[in-house]
C-alpha cells in the first residue's frame, strides 16, 4: 500500500498551519537564521514550508518521498530506507554523516545539523510513527482548507485528475510527481509551474538510482574479471620468461 | 638552515593549524569552522582531500602490478616507495573523512549495515580493505628494522603476490566506483564532467597518474637529500602513464563527441575555462612533454609532466567532487580553516613519508657523493644508505616547538564570532514596516485598525522590547500576533446582558423564546447565543460546541458591527453616515494619535467604506 500526500496550491492560503504542527508533532526547536540554510525555508528545524510565488501562491515543501529515492540508494548504511508504506524514513542510529544523501537528492530536502557536534540528517518523515497506527500526518491533518490531504496513492491521482478535468483551465494539465524521477509519493495539483521545487532542472522521468545501476550490476564481475586478466597476464609472463631462459640455457 | 629543515617547518606548522582546527570542529560542530550549508553538504574536504587523495594513490597497485604481474624487474627499485605512497595516500584521504563526516566514529558502520546499491558503501568497504592491504604490503618494511616479528615478516613477503593480487583487484573497483558516486547528479554535475562513462574515466586516469606520482615523489626525495634520480628507469615508468593517458584523453573526448557536448567546451563560459585548464594539465603537457623523447629523459621535463599530471587529475576530482556540482544560489568558497585541515593533512603525509624516508630501507638509489656537500646529508651512511640514528634533540625540541607554536596560533585564529554565534546570521534591524505606525488588516477586507509601532516600543521597555514581538521560534520569522497580548480581544465571552435582551427597551424578548415554557428558567438549560446570533460567527468558527459564550471582541467588529454597518449603509442611501468611522469613534481622539490620524478618523468619509485604503497608502510611502 503506497500512501501519499496531494497538495494542492489553489487552495492553500498560506496560513503556516502544517507548518506549526510539524514543529510540533516533531518537537522541533526553534529556527534561527543560520548561514548554512538555503533560502526555502526548509532546515534542521523546518521539515516542511512555505516557499511564497507571486499573486499570494503559497507553495508547501517537503521531502517528495520518491518512489525509487535517491537519497536511499546513494545511503551507504540503509540509514534512509523506504518503507512498505512507501515512506521514506531515516534510523539516526545508522547514520554516518557523509551527507551523500544530501548529493544525491535532486529535490535538495534533506538538511544538516551544521551547528551540533553529533549531527544528523534532517527530513521529512511523512510522520511515519502515526501513519503505520492508521493515522494521518500531523500536517494534513492541520490544513484548516484541505489543500493538503493524505491518502493512497492511486486514489490521490485519480483525485488529482478529477479536479484537472473538473475546471479545465484552472490548473496546469499534469499532477506533479507522478512521472518525475520516476514518481514521487508527494504529489501537487497547482496553477503556476512548480518546476522550483527542485533548484535544479531534473531532465526526464528516468528515477536517479537507475544511473548507478548498471555501475554497480558490474561490481562483482569486475573484481574477479581484474584478478583473472591480471592471473593470466602474470600466467603469460612467466612461462615467456621461463621459456627465455630455458633457451638461453641450452643455448649456453 | 638547510632545504629539508625549512620544508619540514613549513610541513609542521601545517600540521599543528590542522589539528587546532580538527579539535575546534569536533568541539562545535562542522559550522563553526567550514563554510559547508545545506546547498554546498561537501566542501574542499571531500573535493580536494578524499577524492583527490585516493585518486593520486592509484600509484600502489599500478606499479605493483606492472614489478610483480608483468614482472618488469628494472622498477623494484620503485615498489616500496610505491606502496608507501598509496598507503600514506589512502590514510590521508581516511583522515580528511574523519574530520568531515559528521559522526566520524561510526565509520565503520558500513560493515555491519549493508546497502549494495549505494555506490558509497563499495567505496567505504574498498577502503577499508584497501588500507589493510597496503598496511601488510608495506609492513615488512619496518619490521626489517627490527628483529622482532620474523614469522610474520617471512610471512608477508612469501605471501606477497596475493596481496599484491588483492590490492590490485580492489583498487579497479574502487578507483571506479569513486567515479560512480557522481553518476547519481546528472542535474547537478556540470555536463562537461558528467558522463555515463564516468567510473571507467576515473579508473584510466588513475591507472595513468598514478606512477607519475610515484616518479614526482622520487624526484621529491631525490631533491631533499640530494640525491641522483635514475633517470632511465623514471623514464620508462613515465612511459606507461604516458601511454594510459592518451587512452584516458580518447575516451574522454570520444564521451564528449558522441554526447555532442563539443561544443560546449569553447562556449566562454567559466566552467569551460576551468575545464580547458584541467585538459591542458592533465593531457596536453603530460602528453608533450612525455611523448617526446628527449624531453621524457630531462630531469626538468619529466618533474614538469608529472606535476602538472598530478595537479590536473587533482583538479579534474576536484571539479566533479564540488567545484562543478555545486546548485544555484549556493555560493560555497572554503573557509580559511577548511584550507588549514586540507594542507594539513598533506603535510602530515609528507612528515610520515620523510620519517619512512629516513629510517627504513625503502630505498636503493645511489646518493650523490655526499663529501660535495657535507651538510646536507649527514646522517646517512655512504655504504647502505641508510639513516644513522634518529634526529638528534636539537631537531626534535625544534620541531616540536614548531608544532606547539602552529598549534596554539591555530587556536588564537578560530573565529570566535562563529563559534559564539554557532552561525547564526546577523540581521540589521530595520524600521517597522511602513513607518510607526501600522494599518493592520488581518482578513484583508480593507477594514482594519492602527497599530502604533512606537508606542507599542515606548511602553513594553524600548530596547528591550523587540524580543517581545519579533522572536524567530515561529516558521519564517512571524512576529507575534497580536493577539498574543490582547487576548481579551479574541476570547470569547460569557458576558450576557439578559436585562437588556429582556427589557422593552432593549431587544424585547419573550422568555420562552430562549427559556422552554415548562422548564425551570436556567442558564443551562436556556437557548445558546449561536442559537439566535448565528450571523455572528465567522465561518471557520461555525463548528464552535455549544456554549454560553458569545463571540469575541474581534469577531463581533468583523462580523456583526461592521458587517451590519456596512450593509446598511448600501442599502439605503440615506443612512450612509452609518459607515463612516464618526458613527463610532465619537468620543475624544486617545492623545497618542497622530495629528494625521486624527483626522483620517474624524473625517467623513466620501463613502461607506469605514477605513479608506487612503490610510493604507499613507503609511505604506
Ligand atoms: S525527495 Fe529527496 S529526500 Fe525525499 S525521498 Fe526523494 S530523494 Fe529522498
Ligand atoms: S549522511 Fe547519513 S543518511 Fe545521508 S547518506 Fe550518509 S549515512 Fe546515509
Ligand atoms: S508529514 Fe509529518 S514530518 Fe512530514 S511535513 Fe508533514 S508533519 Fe512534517
Amino acid at each position: 500500500m503506497s500512501m501519499a500526500i496531494l497538495t494542492d496550491i489553489t487552495k492553500c492560503i498560506g496560513c503556516f498551519e502544517c507548518v506549526a504542527a510539524c514543529k510540533t508533532v516533531n518537537g522541533h526547536e526553534a529556527d534561527k537564521p543560520y548561514v548554512f540554510h538555503i533560502n526555502d525555508g526548509l532546515s534542521a528545524h523546518n521539515w516542511t514550508s512555505i516557499v511564497q510565488k507571486p499573486d499570494k501562491h503559497f507553495v508547501r515543501k517537503q521531502c517528495r518521498h520518491c518512489l525509487d529515492p535517491a537519497c536511499a540508494s546513494a545511503c551507504p548504511v540503509a540509514a534512509l530506507h523506504q518503507t512498505s508504506e512507501g515512506i521514506v524514513i531515516y534510523e539516526s542510529h545508522k547514520c554516518i554523516g557523509c551527507r551523500y544523501c544530501m548529493i544525491a537528492c535532486p529535490y535538495g530536502i534533506p538538511r544538516y545539523d551544521w551547528d551540533k557536534p553529533v549531527p544528523y540528517v534532517q527530513k521529512c518523515n511523512m510522520c511515519y510513527e502515526l501513519v503505520k497506527h492508521g493515522k494521518q500526518p500531523a500536517c494534513t491533518a492541520a490544513c484548516p482548507t484541505q489543500a493538503t490531504i493524505f491518502g493512497e496513492r492511486k486514489e490521490l491521482i485519480a483525485e488529482a485528475h478529477r479536479r484537472i478535468e473538473e475546471i479545465p483551465g484552472k490548473y496546469i494539465n499534469k499532477v506533479f510527481g507522478e512521472f518525475e524521477v520516476g514518481g514521487t509519493s508527494v504529489l501537487y495539483i497547482s496553477d503556476i509551474d512548480l518546476g522550483f521545487l527542485s533548484y535544479v532542472v531534473i531532465p526526464g522521468t528516468k528515477a536517479l538510482p537507475k544511473t548507478t545501476a548498471t555501475a554497480m550490476e558490474a561490481v562483482l564481475p569486475t573484481f574477479f574479471g581484474v584478478g583473472a586478466v591480471m592471473g593470466g597476464l602474470h600466467w603469460l609472463v612467466r612461462r615467456r620468461q621461463k621459456l627465455q631462459r630455458e633457451n638461453e640455457g641450452s643455448e649456453g | 638552515m638547510n632545504r629539508l629543515d625549512v620544508f619540514k617547518s613549513v610541513l609542521w606548522t601545517l600540521t599543528g593549524l590542522a589539528v587546532a582546527t580538527a579539535i575546534t570542529r569536533f568541539i562545535f560542530g562542522l559550522g563553526a569552522v567550514s563554510n559547508l550549508s545545506d546547498s554546498t553538504p561537501w566542501g574542499i574536504w571531500k573535493g580536494l582531500s578524499v577524492v583527490p587523495g585516493i585518486a593520486l594513490a592509484a600509484g600502489g597497485f599500478v606499479v605493483t602490478a606492472v614489478i610483480y604481474v608483468l614482472k618488469r624487474e628494472e622498477f623494484h627499485r620503485y615498489a616500496k616507495v610505491a606502496v608507501l605512497i598509496a598507503f600514506l595516500g589512502y590514510l590521508s584521504a581516511a583522515t580528511a573523512l574523519v574530520v568531515e563526516l559528521g559522526l566520524p566514529w561510526l565509520v565503520w558502520q558500513p560493515v555491519i549495515y549493508w546497502q549494495f546499491h549505494s555506490a558509497l558503501f563499495e567505496v567505504s568497504w574498498c577502503v577499508m580493505l584497501y588500507l589493510g592491504v597496503l598496511l601488510l604490503e608495506f609492513l615488512p618494511v619496518p619490521l626489517e628494522e627490527t628483529s622482532w616479528f620474523a614469522g610474520l615478516r617471512r610471512f608477508l613477503t612469501k605471501y606477497k603476490l596475493v596481496l599484491v593480487f588483492l590490492g590490485i583487484m580492489i583498487s579497479c573497483l574502487h578507483q571506479s566506483s569513486l567515479g560512480t558516486l557522481f553518476l547519481i547528479t546528472p542535474e547537478k554535475l556540470h555536463p562537461l564532467w558528467y558522463s555515463a562513462l564516468l567510473p571507467i574515466e576515473f579508473l584510466v586516469s588513475a591507472i595513468a597518474v598514478g606512477p607519475l606520482v610515484v616518479i614526482l615523489g622520487v624526484l621529491v626525495i631525490c631533491y631533499m637529500y640530494r640525491k641522483e634520480a635514475d633517470r632511465k628507469t623514471l623514464s620508462k615508468l613515465a612511459y606507461l602513464g604516458f601511454i594510459v593517458i592518451v587512452i584516458y584523453g580518447v575516451i574522454r573526448f570520444v564521451g564528449l563527441a558522441v554526447n555532442g557536448k563539443l561544443p560546449m567546451i569553447f562556449d566562454g563560459s567559466w566552467q569551460s575555462t576551468v575545464f580547458l585548464i584541467e585538459i591542458a594539465l592533465v593531457l596536453v603537457i603530460p602528453i608533450v612533454l612525455l611523448g617526446i623523447r628527449k624531453l621524457r629523459y630531462s630531469q626538468a621535463g619529466l618533474a614538469i609532466a608529472c606535476f602538472s599530471a598530478v595537479i590536473g587529475l587533482g583538479l579534474n576530482r576536484a571539479n566533479i567532487a564540488g567545484v562543478m556540482l555545486q546548485v544555484p544560489g549556493s555560493q560555497y568558497y572554503p573557509t580559511i580553516y577548511e584550507v588549514f585541515v586540507s594542507l594539513g593533512i598533506v603535510a602530515g603525509a609528507i612528515i610520515v613519508f620523510l620519517f619512512c624516508v629516513e629510517h627504513f630501507k625503502i630505498w636503493d638509489v645511489k646518493w650523490k657523493d655526499p663529501r660535495e656537500r657535507p651538510e646536507y646529508c649527514p646522517r646517512f651512511d655512504l655504504g647502505s644508505d641508510v639513516w644513522l640514528g634518529s634526529p638528534g634533540v636539537t631537531e626534535r625540541v625544534k620541531y616540536s616547538l614548531v608544532f606547539a607554536l602552529s598549534f596554539a596560533l591555530g587556536f588564537a585564529l578560530m573565529p570566535q564570532d562563529r563559534i559564539e554565534s554557532k552561525g547564526v546570521e546577523e540581521i540589521t534591524v530595520q524600521k517597522a514596516r511602513g513607518g510607526d505606525t501600522l494599518f493592520i488588516d488581518g482578513n484583508y477586507d480593507t477594514f482594519g485598525t492602527l497599530f502604533d509601532h512606537a508606542r507599542h516600543v515606548d511602553s513594553l521597555g524600548q530596547k528591550e522590547s523587540c524580543v517581545k514581538c519579533h522572536h524567530m521560534n515561529v516558521p519564517l520569522d512571524k512576529e507575534s500576533g497580536c493577539w498574543e497580548c490582547h487576548s481579551s480581544m479574541y476570547t470569547a465571552t460569557d458576558i450576557f446582558r439578559h436585562d437588556w435582551h429582556a427589557s422593552p427597551n432593549g431587544a424585547d424578548i419573550a422568555c420562552d423564546v430562549c427559556h422552554e415554557p415548562q422548564q425551570e428558567r436556567q442558564k443551562a438549560s436556556a437557548k445558546k447565543c449561536r442559537d439566535c446570533h448565528i450571523d455572528l460567527y465567522a465561518d471557520n468558527t461555525a463548528d464552535i460546541p455549544d456554549t454560553y459564550l458569545a463571540v469575541s471582541y474581534v469577531d463581533a467588529m468583523h462580523i456583526l458591527c461592521v458587517n451590519c454597518h456596512r450593509e446598511r449603509a448600501v442599502a439605503d442611501t440615506t443612512r450612509v453616515a452609518l459607515a463612516q468611522c464618526p458613527a463610532c469613534h465619537t468620543g475624544p481622539q486617545p492623545d497618542y494619535l497622530k495629528a494625521e490620524m486624527r483626522d483620517e478618523l474624524s473625517r467623513p468619509a466620501p463613502n461607506h467604506v469605514m477605513m479608506p485604503p487612503a490610510v493604507l497608502q499613507v503609511k505604506e510611502e
